[in-house]
C-alpha cells in the first residue's frame, strides 16, 4: 500500500472550524465549554475530549499589516512517537496508515505518554466504572483510523471546504506542499513546510505560515534518548528482571525529569 | 445575486465589502480560493480586521457607515482617471441619458424635496424626451444635462482626501484598492463585488447597494462570468423568501401588494399604475392575473376581475415593514402574532423596547425548533413578571430542515430540492404542514359564511390534498403553474396569459417545473461550461445563471473576452448560443435596432447609472442616524429620506455621551439569534461567551484588560459581555479627530446552552429609506469596565 498523510495548508484555512465539529461529532466526544480565553480561540489546548483546536494567533507583519493566524492544531502522528516509546504497555502503535493509536483495552492510564508527547497532543480522560471507581484512559486524534479502514477519508479533512485539511498518497501531497510553499512565499516570507525530521517526520505534515515556535510548535522535536534507552533497552530487560510495576514507576521518573525539560524550553507561545 | 457561487472562481479581482463570507458564508471559499489561486486578487473592506481580511491580499478598514463616501471615491477615480469601460458605458448603460433641466443638486439635496413628508417629487429627475416620447441621447457623453455628465460632476466632490477623512481609510490602502479595482474596466477583465447585510443594514442601504451597481457598469463588469452585484444572502432560503413575496409590500415574483389608493380601486387602474410602459415588466399583468389564478382558481373570472378585491390592500402610504409593527404594537394596533422561525427579543433593533411591545400582544404563536427569548419573554427568566403579563403564548415545535422536504433557494437563485433525512421528532411539524393544516381549518371554519369580509378565504382555492399532511408535489406544480382547461403544465413564463387560462404561483419560477421533472431535483454536476451547471438544480429565470448576460458580448454580439464566453451571436444559426441560457430575446439580431439593449427589464433595455429611489437619483453620502461627525461632503447630516416611527421606540444617542461607533455582526459558529447554534453543544463550546471586540488603544485608554468583565452602554439601554482586546480593530484616523469603534456578534441571549447579553439591547430602531430594514450598522456607545 502507498504511504498516506494528512497535509494542513494553514494558509487556506478560514479558521471556520468545522474541523473541530466534525471531529467531535465522528468520535461522539463530549463538548466542553471553557472560560473566556480572550480571543476567538475555544479551547486553550488540546484535550482528552477535544483532539484538535482550531488556534488563533494576531500578529503585525513587518510591512504594516496584520497576520491572523489560524491553525488546525491536532497529533502529528510522529513517525518516531514519544508517546509510543514512553507506553509502558505497549497500548500506542502505528497503524497501517502511518497514524498513531492508543489501544484503549491495553491502556492503563498511567500518562506516561501525556508527559513524553512533544506537542500536548495526547491527554487523560476520567472515567467511573460500574463500581464508582475512577480510572484514566490517554485519547487523541486517530486520524480517523476507523474512517480510513472503510476507505473514507479523515472526518476533518470530509469537512474542510476550502481544501486547507486534505488526505491521500504521501509523496504526491509533499511534492505539492512544495509548489504552494513557492506560491505563498511573497506573502509569508517565513512560511515553511513542518514535517520535522528529528522524528523521521510526521504523517500530519503542515504548510506553516510563519515559523512553528510562532505556533507553539517545537522547531526541531527529537524522542529523547532515556526515551529510546527506556522503550528498547531497560524495558524488556526490566520486565524480565524486576516485573512491570516496578519498572513503570522508574520510567515514570525518567519521564518526568527529562522530558519536562524538553516542555518547558518549547512551544507554550500564548495566544493572541 | 446577478452571477452565483460558483462564478466567483472566474474573477481577477474580488471586492468583498458590506460581507464577511469566510465566516458567514464559508462555502464560498472554496469558489474564491480557486480565483486566487489562479492568481485572482481579493479585496476586504470592512471596519474591523475579519477571518476574510485574513484570506484578502488586500484589507482596506472603513468607518461603518461610509460605504458611499468610499465606493463613491473609486467611482471619481475611475471617472477622472478614464478607467471605465468606454464601449460598455456608452452602448449599454443609460450615461447617453438627457435629464430634465428641473433635475439639481445642490449641498446634499436634490430637487423636489418636500420637508414636510420627508420625500422627494421623482418626476424631477425625469430623462427628457422628444415629442414622439423617446428619451434624447448624447452618445457622444459631452452634453452637459447627460447621466454621464451629471454623475461626473456629482462624484467629483468625492475626491481621495476628503473620502479618507470620512472613512479613516489609510491613503495608500485606498489608493491600492482603487487601482486594483478599477483594473477590471479593461476589456476582458472582469471584477465582482460580494456584499450582505453590511452593505444594507443602514439608512442609507439601498443607495449603497446603488454605489456598487454603478461602479460594475462603468468597468463593464455585469452580466459576464466572474462579475456581478451579488447579494450573499444570510440564510439558506432568503432568497426563497423574497422571491415569494415575504416582504410587506411584494407578492411572489418582486409584484406589487394593491393599496387603498383611488388607482387601485380597480384591478385595471391598479395594472395600470403598476406596469411600465417599456421593457420586460409590460407583461406584468399575465403574471398577475396567472398568481391569483394559483390562489382563486375557478373563483377567479373577469367578471370579479379575477379576485383583485379578494386580495388585502395596504393602506396607502402606510408602512408595514418589521419596525412599523413593532411601533404598532408598542401603540396596541395589533393583537396577534404568528412568528415562524424568528426571535426578535434578541434580531430585533432596540430589542429591549420590541420585548416591552410584545406584551401588547393578545395572543402569540411561535413556530420554532427551541423555545426561544421571544416565545419566553413572560417568563422571570427573561426578568419579566409573568403575572402582569396577559399575552396568550402559544409554542409549536417545528421541524429542522433534516426533517422534511421542499426546497431552498440560493443566493445564487438556484432552486435546490431537498429530500427528508429522517422523521421530525415528536409531535414537531414542518412549516408547510403548520400553514396547511391552519388553512383547512381556517377554510373549514368559514365554509358556511355569508359574511362578504369572508368571501376571500371562501374563495381561495387549497387543493393539496385531503390529509393533514400535504401533497408538496401539487404545491410544486401550481407554483410553476398550468394551463386551468387541459392542467398542462406551462413550459415558461412567456406563456402565461392575462385571460385567466393559465395560473402560475410565482412566475419568475415558471419553468421549473415543465410536463413531468420538477427541475430543482436535478443533480447532473457536469459543466458544460463557464462552471454554469445548467443541469444542476434549477435556476430562475428560465435556469439563467447570469442575469443580463446579453452584456457579456459585445456590440456585435461577439465576447468581450475568448475565456470569458457567456452567449454570443451566432449569425449562421441566427440565435444566441453560449453557456448559459440567452437573458435577451433568442433569436433577435443585429437588425434590430434593440440588439444593444441588455438590460431588458429596464425600460430603454439601459444598465441604470441614474435611477430613482427615494433619496435621490445618485448615491450621495450622509451620516448615520448617530454618527461621530458632521458631514464632510455637505450641510445634511441624515438620509433626508428617512422616516422616523414611533418616538419613544426611537432613542438617539450624542457624540458627548457615546463617543465610540459600534457595530454588530455574526461568527462561523452561531447562526442569526443563536436559537439553533446555542442550543447545540458542539457549537455552543466554539463560542461560549458574549464578547465585545475593542482595540488596543481604546482598551488603554478605558483602563480595560483583555477578558474584563465591560458594561456597553447606548441611548437604548446597556449590555454586560467580555472585553476581547484586539489588535484587528484600530481607531479611525477621520478627517478632524480619532474615534475608537467596537463590534459585537449579536447571537447571544438568555436562553440556550450558552447564554450572553443581546447586543440588539443597543442598536436603533431607524431604518433604510427605501426599505426600512434597521440601522445595526452603525450606532453610538460608550464602554466601561464592570465594577
Amino acid at each position: 500500500m502507498a504511504e498516506t498523510i494528512k497535509l494542513v495548508d494553514v494558509t487556506k484555512c478560514d479558521g471556520c472550524r468545522a474541523c473541530m465539529v466534525s471531529c467531535k461529532n465522528w468520535n461522539d466526544l463530549p463538548s466542553e465549554m471553557e472560560d473566556f480565553h480572550g480571543s476567538y480561540q475555544s479551547h486553550e489546548k488540546i484535550t482528552a475530549n477535544t483532539w484538535n483546536v482550531l488556534t488563533f494567533n494576531e500578529q503585525e507583519r513587518k510591512d504594516g499589516g496584520l497576520d491572523w493566524l489560524f491553525r488546525h492544531s491536532s497529533c502529528l502522528h510522529c513517525t518516531e512517537a514519544a508517546c509510543e516509546k514512553a507506553c509502558p504497555e505497549n497500548a500506542i502503535s502505528h497503524t497501517e496508515f502511518g497514524s498513531v493509536v492508543v489501544d484503549y483495552d491495553t491502556c492503563v492510564g498511567c500518562g506516561y505518554c501525556v508527559q513524553a508527547c512533544s506537542f500536548d497532543a495526547i491527554n487523560l480522560a476520567t472515567y467511573i466504572d460500574k463500581n464508582g471507581k475512577e480510572f484514566r484512559k490517554a485519547q487523541k486524534c486517530t486520524q480517523c483510523t476507523d474512517r480510513l479502514e472503510e476507505g473514507l477519508q479523515p472526518a476533518c479533512a470530509t469537512a474542510c471546504h476550502t481544501g486547507a485539511i486534505v488526505y491521500g498518497d504521501k509523496d504526491e501531497l509533499l511534492s505539492s506542499a512544495e509548489d504552494r510553499l513557492a506560491q505563498i512565499k511573497e506573502r509569508y516570507p517565513n512560511a515553511n513546510i513542518y514535517n520535522p525530521q528529528g522524528i523521521s517526520g510526521t504523517n500530519t505534515v503542515y504548510i506553516l505560515a510563519d515559523k512553528p515556535t510562532t505556533y507553539g510548535l517545537p522547531e526541531n522535536p527529537k524522542v529523547a534518548l532515556s526515551q529510546i534507552v527506556w522503550k528498547d533497552y531497560a524495558q524488556p530487560i526490566g520486565k524480565m528482571m524486576l516485573g512491570a510495576t516496578t519498572m513503570a514507576v522508574i520510567g515514570s521518573f525518567i519521564a518526568t525529569n527529562l522530558n519536562k525539560k524538553n516542555h518547558s524550553s518549547e512551544g507554550d507561545q500564548s495566544h493572541e | 445575486m446577478t452571477n452565483h457561487w460558483n462564478d466567483l472562481k472566474h474573477a481577477d479581482v474580488l471586492m468583498i465589502i458590506g460581507a464577511n463570507p469566510a465566516e458567514n458564508h464559508p462555502i464560498s471559499f472554496k469558489w474564491i480560493l480557486k480565483a486566487l489561486e489562479k492568481g485572482g486578487k481579493l479585496i476586504s473592506v470592512d471596519p474591523r480586521f475579519t477571518r476574510t481580511s485574513q484570506m484578502a491580499n488586500v484589507y482596506g478598514q472603513l468607518r461603518s457607515g461610509t460605504d458611499i463616501a468610499f465606493i463613491g471615491g473609486m467611482i471619481n477615480y475611475i471617472l477622472e482617471n478614464e478607467l471605465f469601460h468606454k464601449e460598455y458605458v456608452a452602448a449599454y448603460t443609460n450615461a447617453s441619458y438627457i435629464v430634465e433641466d428641473t433635475y439639481s443638486f445642490n449641498d446634499g439635496m436634490f430637487s423636489g424635496y418636500d420637508i414636510g413628508k420627508r420625500s422627494y417629487d421623482k418626476t424631477k429627475w425625469a430623462f427628457k424626451k422628444d415629442k414622439e416620447g423617446k428619451t434624447l441621447k448624447d452618445p457622444t457623453l459631452k452634453d452637459p444635462k447627460c447621466v454621464f455628465q451629471l454623475m461626473k460632476k456629482h462624484f467629483s466632490r468625492y475626491d481621495i482626501d476628503t473620502v479618507i477623512g470620512v472613512t479613516g481609510t489609510a491613503k495608500e490602502t485606498y489608493l491600492d484598492i482603487c487601482k486594483t479595482y478599477a483594473s477590471t474596466g479593461e476589456v476582458g477583465k472582469a471584477g465582482t463585488i460580494l456584499y450582505a447585510m453590511g452593505g444594507t443594514q443602514h439608512t442609507v442601504g439601498t443607495q449603497n447597494i446603488r454605489s456598487y451597481a454603478i461602479l460594475q457598469l462603468l468597468l463593464g463588469n455585469i452580466g459576464i462570468s466572474g462579475g456581478g452585484v451579488n447579494a450573499l444572502r444570510g440564510e439558506s432560503n432568503v432568497q426563497g423568501s423574497t422571491d415569494f413575496g415575504l416582504l410587506y409590500d411584494n407578492v411572489p415574483g418582486y409584484m406589487q401588494v394593491p393599496t387603498t389608493a383611488e388607482t387601485d380601486f380597480t384591478y385595471q387602474g391598479f395594472l395600470d399604475r403598476i406596469t411600465p410602459k417599456e421593457g420586460y415588466w409590460v407583461n406584468k399583468p399575465k403574471f398577475y392575473t396567472s398568481m391569483m389564478k394559483s390562489f382563486y382558481g375557478d373563483n377567479a373570472t373577469k367578471g370579479n376581475e379575477f379576485g383583485y378585491h379578494y386580495l388585502p390592500k395596504l393602506a396607502a402610504g402606510k408602512n408595514y415593514s418589521f419596525m412599523r409593527l413593532f411601533d404598532a404594537m408598542h401603540r396596541k394596533e395589533l393583537e396577534g402574532l404568528l412568528l415562524f422561525g424568528s426571535n426578535p427579543a434578541v434580531g430585533g433593533p432596540n430589542a429591549g423596547k420590541e420585548i416591552e411591545s410584545l406584551s401588547n400582544l393578545k395572543w402569540m404563536v411561535a413556530v420554532d425548533l427551541f423555545e426561544t427569548e421571544t416565545s419566553s419573554f413572560w417568563q422571570k427568566e427573561a426578568g419579566a413578571d409573568p403575572a402582569s403579563i396577559q399575552t396568550e403564548v402559544i409554542f409549536l415545535p417545528a421541524s429542522g430542515s433534516f426533517e422534511k422536504e421542499g426546497s431552498v433557494t440560493n443566493s445564487g437563485r438556484w432552486m435546490q430540492y431537498r429530500w427528508q433525512a429522517i422523521k421530525p421528532k415528536g409531535e414537531s411539524k414542518a412549516d408547510l404542514e403548520i400553514v396547511h393544516m391552519l388553512a383547512r381549518r381556517l377554510k373549514e371554519m368559514y365554509k358556511n359564511s355569508s359574511n362578504p369580509a369572508d368571501m376571500p378565504m371562501k374563495a381561495l382555492t387549497w387543493d393539496y390534498g385531503e390529509s393533514d399532511h400535504p401533497d408538496i408535489d401539487l404545491v410544486c406544480r401550481e407554483i410553476n403553474g398550468y394551463d386551468m382547461k387541459t392542467k398542462q403544465q406551462v413550459k415558461k413564463f412567456g406563456d402565461l396569459k392575462d385571460d385567466g387560462s393559465t395560473c402560475s404561483g410565482n412566475w419568475i419560477y415558471c419553468g421549473f417545473y415543465p410536463e413531468n421533472e420538477n427541475l430543482s431535483k436535478r443533480r447532473d454536476n457536469t459543466d458544460e461550461g463557464m462552471s454554469n451547471f445548467l443541469n444542476w438544480s434549477y435556476a430562475w429565470p428560465a435556469n439563467r445563471r447570469i442575469l443580463y448576460n446579453r452584456a457579456s458580448a459585445d456590440l456585435n454580439g461577439k465576447a468581450w473576452s475568448k475565456t470569458r464566453v457567456g452567449i454570443e451571436w451566432n449569425a449562421t444559426e441566427g440565435k444566441w448560443k453560449g453557456n448559459d441560457v440567452p437573458d435577451f430575446v433568442v433569436d433577435k439580431g443585429p437588425n434590430d435596432p434593440t440588439f444593444i439593449d441588455p438590460f431588458i427589464m429596464m425600460a430603454g433595455g439601459k444598465g441604470a447609472l441614474f435611477a430613482s429611489i427615494n433619496e435621490g437619483p445618485l448615491p450621495e453620502h450622509y451620516e448615520p442616524y448617530e454618527n461621530p461627525m458632521s458631514n464632510s461632503f455637505s450641510s445634511v447630516q441624515l438620509n433626508p429620506a428617512v422616516q422616523f416611527g414611533e418616538e419613544e421606540m426611537n432613542a438617539q444617542g450624542d457624540v458627548s455621551k457615546f463617543p465610540i461607533v459600534a457595530t454588530t455582526y455574526r461568527l462561523s459558529e452561531h447562526w442569526q439569534s443563536g436559537a439553533m447554534t446555542r442550543s447545540q453543544e458542539w457549537l455552543a463550546e466554539l463560542v461560549p461567551h458574549m464578547f465585545v471586540e475593542i482595540s488596543e488603544e481604546l482598551a488603554k485608554e478605558k483602563g480595560i484588560n483583555n477578558k474584563d468583565k465591560i458594561i456597553v452602554s447606548s441611548a437604548r439601554g446597556e449590555i454586560n459581555a467580555y472585553a476581547m482586546v484586539t489588535k484587528r480593530f484600530k481607531p479611525y484616523k477621520l478627517k478632524d479627530k480619532t474615534v475608537h469603534h467596537i463590534g459585537m456578534p449579536w447571537h447571544f441571549g438568555y436562553k440556550g446552552i450558552v447564554t450572553g447579553g443581546s447586543a440588539n439591547r443597543l442598536t436603533p430602531h431607524i431604518g433604510d429609506a427605501n426599505s426600512t430594514i434597521p440601522e445595526y450598522k452603525a450606532f453610538l456607545c460608550d464602554v466601561r469596565r464592570a465594577k
